[in-house]
């Protein structure tokens, strides 16, 4: 008996770690298996298409950079929204403090121009954290205060940020001519692609630095991913956060204060979503227009979902889903594969990952069914 | 049940929940998207070594509108020039310029993007390809890249004649729908100088055959909010207004949907719309169209004979045949011959330069 308890410590912790970041592949590679499934009956041929999409995302630096470029918002909007699932507290309306993010960078990114970089790009970052903030604010304080629930408050907060943004672009802030659509950022805001910090013969000599349009914002998103890791784990702030997510009321009777943490959660989460849109229009657009998010903040929940809301499996998970639109240019084109089909895929991955949770019911089930059947 | 049986029946019922929605993909993928297919077109097909391709904006293939009309525009120089074609489509915005580029790369010639909202990609994307030719159709460039060409239409020409339309209808009395008050509305999408420009045609339009007509426009702030397309419909008619105009991308279903309800007649945009809304036919008076597949037909010819007008802009008006109003399809033996020769005339006038359409309010 004594013997059996030591093992079990050791077995459950190789389990859990097997079950983290085992689940999140086996949905992936489920929702690609029925994507095959469905590319197939379709008369689409699934292993030419697969190679494609891998030739498309990882086939070169050029190709992984394209890869990288699409993960870099994912990864800060899933953080996003991943900060506030540990607190029990679902973001849903990551995409508006994402467009607030986004119109503070692009604005301030006009008006600094001139400034050298080193100041510009730093305070651009902060000033988009902050905006996201801002935007997280009210909602947070609905919910710590009457109970609100986030989901709509922040949903709502959502289309006023999109109306808000669209209203801008057409009058106030609108750039001179046809399009709606702000000025360009002076030159100093910008992050710059990464290709261009080299010089041709470095690029030569390392021929993996050319990764196309893949931008600083990179590292941005990484170092972020960190921050959030190292917050959660070693932090009090963290264990705060993570305490309220998994019980309130204990938390509450621990001493922790349930709605102060409540407002920190969703503002923090709030400022990664505002990092998500600044570097989406520091590194890519260069400018904002009516919906330049690309629904970035939606896909964060698919991202922060498929991670099981853990940081660094955030950048991984952005990775698949950063690849899957990188590659879907070049399945198209030497598959013939038309473009919905990465949609699907990427909608079978949410809907396996969600069905995980109901086969962990059935395991759980079939456990206390054996244990009352031994007894 | 067992547990053994219970799998099984899961997992039936599992595979009978994929295999339900597969049929609905294959026909979608069918009526939506007729994917290239290189050398089945019979032998009598000429031949040439121009590759066309396009790329769609985030509305995808299936749109009824811009990108079925380009793509109508590269299936007929396909047909008819022997073109290679081909189609990429864009899930995002950020699908833009890696979808050019890739397009750009595997050697395709030239390269159609459709929408102002493509412009600034477009912009930055030909440059690096000074061998091969853009067209951006609603595009305007200053300076043109010598590699680009920028297509615009004259909207206001095509509008006037539906103003035309509209502004005898009003006061005619061959639909009972049509009221006694002197009254027409518009419905326009984001109130953006180019949508204005439809409004001028049509008031202009309007008040050349009736001047005292009162024109009321309302603007959605949308391309695709249907409830705001319908609400600001059942206004007009509030209002007093028996004949609307839309040009408010889909939103303009929602003001079918509100004339149906209430009761007065619509005229299209874009598209001939009687084919593209569904059941619109007993309130779709006709349709003010822009010929975009007769453009890109043309443009690609251009290229096929060697005459691509690389580096300019090219705008389409009525003497072009790049705008026009569409067939009066369920409304044929209603409308009275003389709103008819009404439109010719205002055509003509139109073309020989008698008339000159107001751009801009």
């Amino acid at each position: 008996m004594s013997e059996s308890r030591q093992v079990v410590p050791a077995q459950r912790a190789w389990m859990t770690l097997v079950l983290k970041a085992g689940t999140p592949l086996v949905s992936a590679i489920l929702a690609m298996g029925v994507g095959s499934l469905i590319m197939w009956v379709s008369g689409y041929d699934p292993a030419a298409a697969f190679a494609a999409l891998f030739k498309g995302s990882f086939g070169g630096p050029k190709q992984f950079g394209e890869t990288i470029l699409r993960a870099t918002p994912l990864i800060l909007a899933g953080l996003a929204v991943g900060y506030g699932f540990r607190a029990g507290l679902f973001n849903i309306g990551a995409e508006g403090q994402l467009m607030m993010g986004g119109l503070l960078a692009a604005w301030l990114g006009v008006e600094m121009a001139g400034l050298p970089s080193a100041v510009t790009v730093p305070v651009l970052l902060i000033g988009s954290a902050l905006a996201g903030a801002a935007w997280a604010f009210i909602p947070a304080i609905l919910k710590a205060r009457i109970g609100a629930h986030e989901v709509i408050t922040t949903m709502m907060f959502s289309h006023i940020a999109r109306f808000l943004v669209q209203w801008l672009v057409n009058g106030p802030i609108k750039a001179p001519g046809q399009t709606p659509q702000t000025a360009p950022l002076g030159l100093s805001g910008q992050l710059p692609r990464i290709p261009t910090l080299f010089s041709e013969s470095t690029l030569e000599a390392l021929p993996f630095l050319g990764l196309g349009r893949a931008h600083t914002g990179i590292l941005v998103a990484l170092l972020a991913a960190v921050a959030v890791w190292l917050v959660l784990k070693y932090t009090t702030l963290g264990y705060e956060n993570r305490a309220v997510g998994y019980s309130p009321w204990a938390s509450e009777t621990a001493g922790i204060s349930v709605q102060w943490t409540t407002v920190k959660a969703l503002c923090i989460s709030g400022a990664l979503a505002g990092l998500a849109g600044a570097v989406e229009v520091m590194g890519v657009h260069h400018r904002v227009f009516d919906q330049f998010s690309a629904g970035v903040g939606f896909t964060g929940i698919a991202v922060a979902l498929l991670a099981k809301n853990h940081p660094l499996g955030i950048i991984a998970a952005a990775m698949l889903f950063g690849a899957l639109q990188a590659g879907s240019g070049t399945m198209q084109l030497e598959a013939g594969v038309p473009q919905k089909i990465i949609l699907i895929i990427q909608a079978l991955v949410i809907f396996f990952v969600a069905a995980e949770q109901i086969v962990m019911w059935f395991i759980r089930k079939r456990q206390k069914e054996a244990i009352s059947g031994a007894e | 049940m067992n547990g053994k049986t219970r799998t099984i029946v899961a997992a039936l019922l599992a595979l009978m929940l994929v295999l339900a929605f597969v049929p609905g993909c294959t026909t979608e993928k069918e009526s939506d998207s007729d994917e290239p297919t290189n050398g089945d077109n019979g032998a009598e097909t000429p031949t040439t070594d121009v590759k066309a391709a396009m790329i769609t904006d985030t509305a995808g293939l299936g749109d009824k509108s811009f990108n079925d009309l380009t793509w109508q525009g590269f299936e007929q120089a396909e047909d008819e020039l022997g073109v290679q074609v081909e189609v990429l489509e864009s899930a995002t915005i950020n699908d833009y310029e890696s979808n050019l580029d890739q397009l750009a790369l595997a050697g395709y010639s030239p390269l159609v993007a459709t929408g102002f909202m493509l412009t600034d990609t477009v912009s930055k994307v030909a440059p690096m390809y000074p061998d091969t030719m853009f067209i951006n159709i609603d595009g305007f460039f200053d300076p043109v890249p010598p590699n680009v060409v920028g297509v615009g239409f004259k909207e206001n020409e095509g509008s006037y004649l539906a103003g035309v339309v509209a502004g005898l209808a009003t006061i005619d009395t061959f639909d009972d729908r049509l009221n006694d008050q002197n009254v027409i509305g518009f419905v326009g999408g984001m109130d953006v100088p180019l949508i204005r420009k439809f409004q001028a045609g049509f008031e202009a339009g309007a008040k050349s055959v009736n001047p005292d007509i009162k024109v009321i426009a309302l603007y959605t702030g949308s391309w695709s909010d249907v409830a705001k397309g319908k609400e600001l419909g059942l206004s007009l008619i509030e209002q007093g207004a028996d004949v609307i105009y839309a040009a408010a991308g889909g939103c303009g279903e929602g003001t079918v949907r509100a004339c149906q309800e209430k009761g007065a007649l619509f005229i299209g945009v874009d598209a001939d719309q009687y084919n593209t809304i569904a059941n619109s036919g007993d309130v779709m008076l006709t349709s003010m169209m822009k010929n975009i597949d007769v453009v890109v037909f043309d443009l690609v010819k251009a290229m096929v004979d060697d005459e691509f007008p690389a580096g300019t802009m090219q705008v389409f008006g009525l003497k072009e045949g790049g705008v026009g109003l569409a067939p009066w399809h369920d409304f044929d033996s209603k409308v009275p011959q003389s709103i008819k020769d009404a439109v010719d005339k205002a055509t003509d006038d139109i073309i020989s330069g008698a008339v000159t359409v107001p751009e801009a309010l």
